[in-house]
């Protein structure tokens, strides 16, 4: 359970959570989030992790307002509780050297904590964020905080911005059609890239199989083993 | 030292408690291990088997409706030969009595299936004629009393474990598929698994489903699932096994009333993992307020 603390609208149908209390985690990890006592919807939503303060123990979370249960996450007010379940799955590793993060629309939310994270390990590497909206932009400011540049591309293709022949790590998080540009562009490039992916998941640890894909090393579970992997591993499954 | 006022004992197998990891929502257990005390349960359902294991269905396989969700996972794991090897041994460390549960394409895949089955170190061979989200689910032999008892019979002769019968709510005549399967040898009855449902993308004009049905679950068909029990249970004299949408010890506490002996819940775990223990608290609580020696008291009242 946690309490949430924030919860506005900060661009059309996108909220910014802040809860304290249980939840923290890493980048890339996320959290089944869930009305307390509800049972319609009755299963959590996965939300990854868009900020995570150790220090004041509060964790941010950016949703976007896309079925019944995240609509109902909006209406909650400062005070209220939220369940959470996690941190779940495996997260982004800190490769060192340069990064570049490229987030695509709601993907954006969980590169924030991975650029903060990128930051805190090594304060002298260079951190290139890319950021695609498809009309309005959000949490570009927040990563100003910890990235070198941040480029936005507003009702374009933001994997057309990224230079994959430059000797850094690449991560991205966004749609399918975004994951697929950046691979391909990758694999073009011979670029080192982890790509989170999305699926619909029911129990959000393993055990209810929805959420499987097939990889390069046999069948894989998004929320457990991933939702983050090696681009050259999931390839077939974006 | 006072007795468990929980305990029961299910096909001759001692269980602490009438909760029950319903297959396919547990795994064998590993991932929920990490988790919560899953040694609290009564028993653990492994994820249903199939002789040479399968990857599951493509496409969509999870997909939540109104208090529920419809899957079609297809029955994704790694062969009996894999369980017979590696998870039965790790689920006996866990604690709770170990349920198997095995379906099949053919009759030829249920009887070398079940034979591979008496290798392992398993309590209860849960068979599973009801998945209906593949032929190899063995939804087909779940359908009428004869192809039922048929199979039962069958895997009775093979089986050194005791036999529970996971029954679909799709069966036309489900009372009917119970006693067959009750005459034909079963030691016990599951019941019920997902119900045939179906889910339409009106944006995309086509069905969310590659399989086009899926299994529905979840406290939006407790009602049914409950009607369902409480007719069986009344129908044979071997125990019944009862779930469908449990979410709360008073929801266990309905089955009970209508006649099973255990229940297995499945969907709530995925909203909250510890749902299991809270409803095995609620019993136990139950038990002290109303004054019970043993839960088993209330089995059938009504």
């Amino acid at each position: 359970m946690a309490e949430v603390i924030q919860n506005e609208p900060i661009a059309n149908g996108i909220y910014r959570m802040v809860v304290s209390g249980a939840p923290l985690g890493r980048a890339g990890q996320f959290h089944m989030l869930r009305m307390p006592g509800t049972l319609d919807p009755l299963l959590g939503r996965p939300i990854s992790i868009c900020e995570a303060d150790a220090k004041t123990g509060e964790t941010t979370f950016v949703y976007q307002t896309v079925g019944r249960g995240t609509a109902q996450f909006a209406r909650l007010l400062p005070g209220q509780e939220i369940e959470a379940q996690g941190a779940y799955g495996n997260g982004f590793p800190l490769i060192a050297g340069n990064a570049v993060l490229i987030g695509g629309g709601i993907g954006t939310a969980p590169m924030l904590q991975l650029a903060k994270e990128l930051r805190a390990d090594a304060p002298s590497r260079r951190i290139d964020v890319y950021l695609g909206f498809r009309e309005e932009a959000y949490l570009e400011e927040a990563f100003t905080r910890y990235a070198d540049s941040v480029t936005l591309n507003i009702g374009g293709y933001v994997v057309s911005d990224v230079n994959f022949s430059r000797k850094a790590t690449f991560y991205a998080c966004g749609p399918s059609p975004m994951l697929r540009a950046a691979v391909i562009a990758a694999e073009q490039a011979n670029a080192s890239l982890f790509v989170s992916l999305e699926k619909h998941m029911a129990c959000g640890v393993g055990a209810c199989l929805g959420c499987t894909c097939q990889t390069t090393n046999g069948r894989k579970r998004v929320c457990k083993d991933g939702p983050v992997f090696d681009y050259r591993e999931v390839q077939d499954a974006i | 030292m006072p007795s468990n006022p929980l305990a029961l004992t299910l096909c001759g197998v001692a269980l602490n408690n009438p909760v029950i990891a319903a297959s396919g929502t547990f795994g064998f257990g590993h991932e929920y291990a990490q988790i919560m005390d899953v040694s609290r349960l009564g028993a653990i359902c492994g994820k249903g088997l199939t002789l040479s294991g399968s990857a599951g269905n493509r496409g969509m396989r999870v997909y939540e409706t109104p208090s529920g969700m419809l899957n079609s996972i297809g029955l994704e794991n790694p062969g009996v030969k894999h369980f017979v090897e590696h998870e039965a041994s790790y689920m006996r460390t866990l604690g709770p009595a170990v349920i198997a549960n095995l379906g099949g394409h053919c009759e030829e895949d249920y009887l070398e299936g079940a034979r591979l089955l008496n290798g392992a170190d398993i309590d209860i061979l849960e068979l599973n004629i009801s998945c209906p989200n593949v032929k190899a689910g063995g939804m087909a032999f779940g359908m009428l009393p004869d192809t039922a008892a048929d199979i039962t019979k069958k895997v009775k002769a093979i089986s050194k474990h005791p036999v529970m019968v996971k029954l679909s709510p799709n069966a036309p005549d489900l009372v009917a598929v119970a006693r067959a399967c009750e005459h034909a040898g079963a030691d016990a009855l599951s019941l019920v698994n997902t119900f045939l449902g179906m889910a339409i993308d009106v944006k995309k004009k086509r069905a969310v489903f590659e399989n086009v049905y899926a299994g529905l679950s979840g406290p939006a068909i407790l009602p049914i699932a409950l009607r369902m029990v409480h007719q069986v249970a009344h129908a044979v004299q071997i125990p019944v096994v009862g779930m469908g949408g449990i979410t709360s010890a008073e929801d266990a506490l309905k089955f009970l009333m209508a006649g099973a002996v255990a229940v297995q819940v499945g969907t709530m775990t995925f909203a909250n993992p510890n749902a299991m223990l809270a409803i095995i608290d609620g019993l136990a609580d139950y038990c002290t307020s109303e004054g019970l020696q043993n839960l088993q008291e209330i089995v059938g009242i009504i």
